[in-house]
This record gives C-alpha cells, sequence and structure tokens, in this order.
C-alpha cells in the first residue's frame, strides 16, 4: 500500500444515544480503491462524515493527507470530493451552473474555471445536458452531476458513499467505471456500500464495519480467504461477534 | 468578500427563476393599488351617499331644508324606533318640546347618520336661538362670548392624506419586507436541506459564515424589491387618484426614513426566517415555523391604527418593529426625523438582526443540522 492518503485512528462517536462508532481506525491510500463495507448501521456513513469534517469525532483522529479534521477543517475539505446516493441538485440551476458553484466555492480560480468545468462536463459525458436546468435531468443525469461537483476541484480524495443505490444498471456501471479511472488516476478512492458483490469486483482493500467496530481489514482476496465470495465472509465474521 | 459575491450571486440566480418569488413580487405590486381604489371609492361613496332619517312629528320650519343640503332623506314612518332597526338609517321624532332619535350604533350608515343629524342640528338650534336674540335686540354675539378662529399649521386635507398614509405605508413596508423574501429564505435554509443539497454545501472549504451573510443578503435584496414594488405602486396609484379629497404623496424626508427602515428590517427579518429556515426539516414545516410571524409584525402597525396619538418615551424604540412603525409615522406625518429616536431604533434593529445572524450560524454549524436531515 502506498502512503496512506487517510489515516482514521480509534476513532468515537455518539450520536444522541447511540453510540455509532466504538474505536475504529483505518488507513486508505492513494491509487487504491478503499471499500467501507458493513450492513446499514454499522458506522459506515458516520466513519466518512468524520473523515470529511462535517461531523467531529468524540474522540480518536483523522488525517486526510497530514491535515488533521479538527485542526485544519478548511484543507482537509479542499482535498475531499463526496459523492453520496442523495443526487440533490439545484434544480433552477443548470447542470453547467451547478457544477461553476461548486467549483468556485471550493477556490477554484477565476482563470482556470472554465478548463476545468469543461474538463469534468467531457470526462463524464454531460455535453449534451450541461445547458439544461437540473429538475428537468433524470437521476442518472442527476448522479452525474453530483459527482462532476464533486470531483471539479481535483480532490486527492474521492469518497463514494452508497453511490449506486438509486440508479439503474446503466448509470451504475458508469460510477463503477468512474471509481476505477480515478484510482487510475492516482486518487484515493474510498468506496462504502452494502452491496458486497461490488465491493469484491473494484476495491484493492476492505475494512468491514459492524456494530461501530472494525471485524475485519485488509486486502479483498486476504479478507474472502477461502470462502466462496466476500458476502459469505462477511457473514461469518458478522455471526462470530 | 469573494466566496460571498458568489453564494450572493448564486441565490440571486435561483430566487429570480423561483416563480413563487416572482408572482409574490407582481402580486404585491399590483394588489396594494388595487386595494387603494377600492377604499378610496368606498371612501368616497361614504362621504357623499345619502342617509335615510325616518320620522315622525312635525318637522320644526326650515330643518328640512338643512338636512336635505346635508344629504339626509327625510322619509315618514309610523313607528321611528322600530325603523331605525334596519329600514331606515335612524329614527326621529319630532315633538314640541324635544327631539327623540334613534339608532343603532353597531351600523356604520346610523353612525354617519347621527353624526350629520347632529351638526345639522346644532345649526339650526343655534340658528334659532340668535334669531329669538335679534328679536328681542339683544346682540346674538352673547351666544358665542369668545369666538374662535382657527389656524391649522397645515392643510387639513392633507393632514387626512398622511394620517392614511403614517397608517398603510409602514404596515405594507413591514408586511412586504417580511413576505416577499419568506419564500426566498425558506428555500435558501430548510429547502437546501430538504432537496438534500447542504451536505454538499457545507464540504465546499468555504466558511460558514460567508455562505449563511451570502444568503441574507440574497433574501434582503429580494424583501426589499418586493416592498419597493408594492410601496412605489401605492404612491404611484396615490399620485393619481384622489384619496380623501386630496393627492396624497410622501415627503423626500419620509421616503428617505422609509428606505433606511426597509434596509434594517430586511436584515432582520432575513436573519430571522433563514434561522427559522434552517431549524425547519422542510420548506412547509419552515413556513409553519413563520406563521406567527405575521402576527408579530402586524401587531405594531395596528397600534398606530387604535392609538393614533402614540408618543411613547426612547424607551419604547427599543422594540424592535414597533420602532421602525413609530419612526416612520413620525416623518410621515411632521415630515421631521426625531433623531434619537431614529438612533435608537437603528441601533435596536441592527442588534437583533446581528443577533438572528449568530444564532443562524450557531444552528448552521451544528451538527444536529446534519444529523436531522
Amino acid at each position: 500500500m502506498s502512503p496512506a492518503a487517510v489515516k482514521v485512528d480509534r476513532l468515537e462517536k455518539t450520536l444522541g444515544k447511540n453510540r455509532v462508532l466504538r474505536g475504529i481506525s483505518l488507513e486508505a491510500g492513494s491509487g487504491e480503491i478503499f471499500g467501507l463495507l458493513g450492513p446499514n448501521g454499522a458506522g459506515k456513513t458516520t466513519t466518512l462524515r468524520i473523515i470529511c469534517t462535517l461531523l467531529a469525532p468524540d474522540s480518536g483522529s483523522v488525517k486526510v493527507l497530514g491535515f488533521d479534521t479538527r485542526s485544519a477543517p478548511e484543507e482537509v475539505r479542499r482535498r475531499v470530493g463526496v459523492v453520496t446516493a442523495d443526487i440533490g441538485v439545484y434544480p433552477r440551476l443548470s447542470a453547467r451552473e451547478n457544477i461553476v458553484y461548486f467549483a468556485e466555492l471550493s477556490g477554484v480560480l477565476d482563470g482556470e474555471l472554465q478548463r476545468r468545468v469543461d474538463t469534468v462536463l467531457e470526462r463524464l459525458d454531460m455535453g449534451s445536458f450541461a445547458n439544461q436546468r437540473a429538475e428537468s435531468l433524470s437521476s442518472g443525469q442527476k448522479q452525474k452531476v453530483a459527482i462532476a461537483r464533486a470531483i471539479v476541484h481535483d480532490p486527492e480524495v474521492l469518497m463514494f458513499d452508497e453511490p449506486t443505490s438509486n440508479l439503474d444498471v446503466l448509470a451504475s456501471r458508469e460510477i463503477r467505471n468512474f471509481m476505477v479511472e480515478s484510482r487510475g488516476r492516482g486518487k484515493c478512492v474510498i468506496f462504502s456500500t452494502h452491496v458486497l458483490h461490488d465491493a469484491e469486483r473494484l476495491c484493492d482493500r476492505v475494512t468491514i464495519l459492524h456494530e461501530g467496530t472494525v471485524v475485519a481489514t485488509g486486502p479483498t482476496a486476504e479478507v474472502r480467504g477461502s470462502h466462496r465470495d466476500l458476502e459469505d465472509a462477511f457473514l461469518e465474521l458478522v455471526e462470530k461477534k | 468578500m469573494k466566496t460571498l459575491a458568489i453564494v450572493f450571486r448564486k441565490e440571486m440566480r435561483e430566487i429570480l427563476r423561483d416563480r413563487r418569488t416572482l408572482i409574490a413580487i407582481g402580486l404585491a405590486a399590483l394588489l396594494t393599488p388595487t386595494v387603494l381604489v377600492i377604499v378610496s371609492q368606498v371612501s368616497t361613496k361614504t362621504a357623499t351617499q345619502t342617509y335615510t332619517i325616518g320620522y315622525s312629528g312635525d318637522i320644526p320650519t326650515g330643518l328640512d331644508i338643512l338636512l336635505a343640503a346635508t344629504a339626509l332623506k327625510l322619509e315618514p314612518v309610523s313607528d321611528p324606533a322600530a325603523a331605525a332597526k334596519q329600514q331606515v338609517d335612524i329614527g326621529v321624532e319630532f315633538g314640541a318640546a324635544q327631539i327623540d332619535e334613534w339608532y343603532d350604533p353597531t351600523r356604520q350608515s346610523a353612525q354617519i347618520a347621527d353624526t350629520r343629524l347632529q351638526t345639522v342640528l346644532g345649526q339650526f338650534n343655534a340658528a334659532k336661538a340668535a334669531a329669538s336674540l335679534r328679536q328681542k335686540g339683544i346682540d346674538p354675539g352673547l351666544l358665542n362670548p369668545i369666538p374662535v378662529k382657527q389656524h391649522p399649521l397645515s392643510s387639513p386635507v392633507k393632514a387626512a392624506g398622511n394620517a392614511f398614509l403614517s397608517f398603510f405605508l409602514p404596515y405594507i413596508l413591514i408586511t412586504m419586507v417580511l413576505t416577499g423574501g419568506l419564500s426566498a429564505a425558506l428555500d435558501a435554509s430548510a429547502g437546501e436541506r430538504e432537496r438534500k443539497t447542504l451536505e454538499s454545501l457545507l464540504l465546499t472549504p468555504t466558511p460558514r459564515s460567508r455562505i449563511l451573510l451570502g444568503k441574507i443578503l440574497a433574501v434582503s435584496v429580494i424583501s426589499l424589491v418586493s416592498a419597493i414594488a408594492a410601496i412605489g405602486s401605492m404612491l404611484l396609484a396615490l399620485s393619481q387618484l384622489p384619496l380623501l379629497g386630496a393627492h396624497v404623496s410622501l415627503s423626500p424626508l419620509a421616503a428617505a426614513v422609509m428606505v433606511w427602515l426597509a434596509i434594517l428590517l430586511a436584515g432582520c427579518f432575513s436573519s430571522l426566517t433563514l434561522t427559522l429556515g434552517t431549524l425547519a426539516k422542510n420548506f412547509r414545516q419552515g413556513q409553519a415555523y413563520s406563521t406567527p410571524l405575521y402576527f408579530i409584525t402586524i401587531f405594531p402597525a395596528s397600534i398606530i391604527l387604535f392609538i393614533p396619538d402614540f408618543n411613547p418615551n426612547l424607551a419604547y424604540y427599543l422594540i424592535p418593529i414597533l420602532n421602525a412603525v413609530l419612526v416612520l409615522r413620525d416623518a410621515i406625518v411632521r415630515n421631521s426625523v426625531a433623531w434619537p429616536a431614529l438612533t435608537v431604533t437603528s441601533a435596536s434593529l441592527i442588534t437583533t438582526g446581528l443577533i438572528c445572524w449568530f444564532v443562524a450560524l450557531r444552528l448552521f454549524t451544528r451538527e444536529t443540522l446534519l444529523i436531522r436531515s
């Protein structure tokens, strides 16, 4: 594994009365797809939200490319792009305007703005609907807008939180291809999902969470071990717990 | 400043593409003069309308002429008391020694007819008394030992117009500043959460205080545009339409005070409605949270209607909204500005706006904002 782009150390978090994370640690490197796996409620989304500074940990620490999420949250946000299942876009803005807005807020310089936006539009094949208002776009097209706004500032760390859960087969495949492409560009891709089949196909390494703790971590093949697939391995790990 | 401008520009673009906001502004600009035309016509009709007196007995000589000249029509009835309930506006029985009058104070027509009758009877009695004194060789001036000569400091017609403006203008200003920006404020706060864009927005490195400030600025501008559209069309209508017998206009001083207060109120309301919107999970819940604001804001404007001569001490000018109403009323009616009152009012509204902004910012940076969504 390359040096850790994201380093999570003994993370704990309680939301309301629910102890969501109970001291989890993990590391994800540049140029790899790192799978954060587990059933619903395992703590995947909370972990991602802490990594991208939306939530603060109760204890433990998170470093993104050397920047601590507590002491340098804005530096972390500059280096992170997040795509979630909630493909919320501004409906009265066009796809391009949505992307430009996030590029500007992410600090993309004026001289570079249009080139960066055009590059992203081309990369995600959005030219045909770039100037259409977002309210008239399909789910797949909106998801592309959501990805475009997350990557327009060219972040070194990309996080995907159940990105395909609301999408059809074709749109899901495009997302998967995009993750693979991003890995090829040397990005650190963190892929959170409960669809273990997807994870097995894409991830170089995985961490499996269950009830806020890490139950397994390592290269995907190693975690699968002698089981038929990752799902069987996961079920056995969870049952043991 | 740059990120502030980015958020402001985006919010304005969204607002201007939102039919709800545009319709609200357009309706305000159209409805205000329409309401005024109706008010004008009703007031003109009320002033010139003939009212009916149902009477029995013998009418004193000459009184019928005076009553007819005051647009009071006489109609003989057998029972004036019964007729006054519905058939006529007031009932009168002319006796030899006194006049009995019946009227229903709950009917506006009865009140107006009564006022006119009292005026006519006062003049008639005075004329009769003067004639009697003259017959006896006594100077009728005895009845009026100290004559009063009135010197109004301004045109009574203009004063009536100003009194009208002093009620309606603060009312419209406050209502429009609040309602004009409400939809935009809820859309920029609860709407972000409802359409699930909030998380992406908070993920940008832009400080949340600037995001919030950009939103407040955009909502304030729309509130101001809305208020100016409504008041501008109202003043335009007033300049073309005689109201209470005169063309009513706003003095430059009152206009300047109004614009300054509108800016302060817009900042205040924008922060407040964005705070309420941030508390709400969705647009509809935001509307429910904002409903009490209508009552809170309309109440101070109503004080001017019910207590027109309310002259409070300086402490009252600390109360937000009421202070704006009072300052604007004084500027319209007296065409002058009490600087201490305006200073206290400005400080009060700026402080209120800052408190609301601070609360909104606290809410905007709380984890529960995301967890609840």
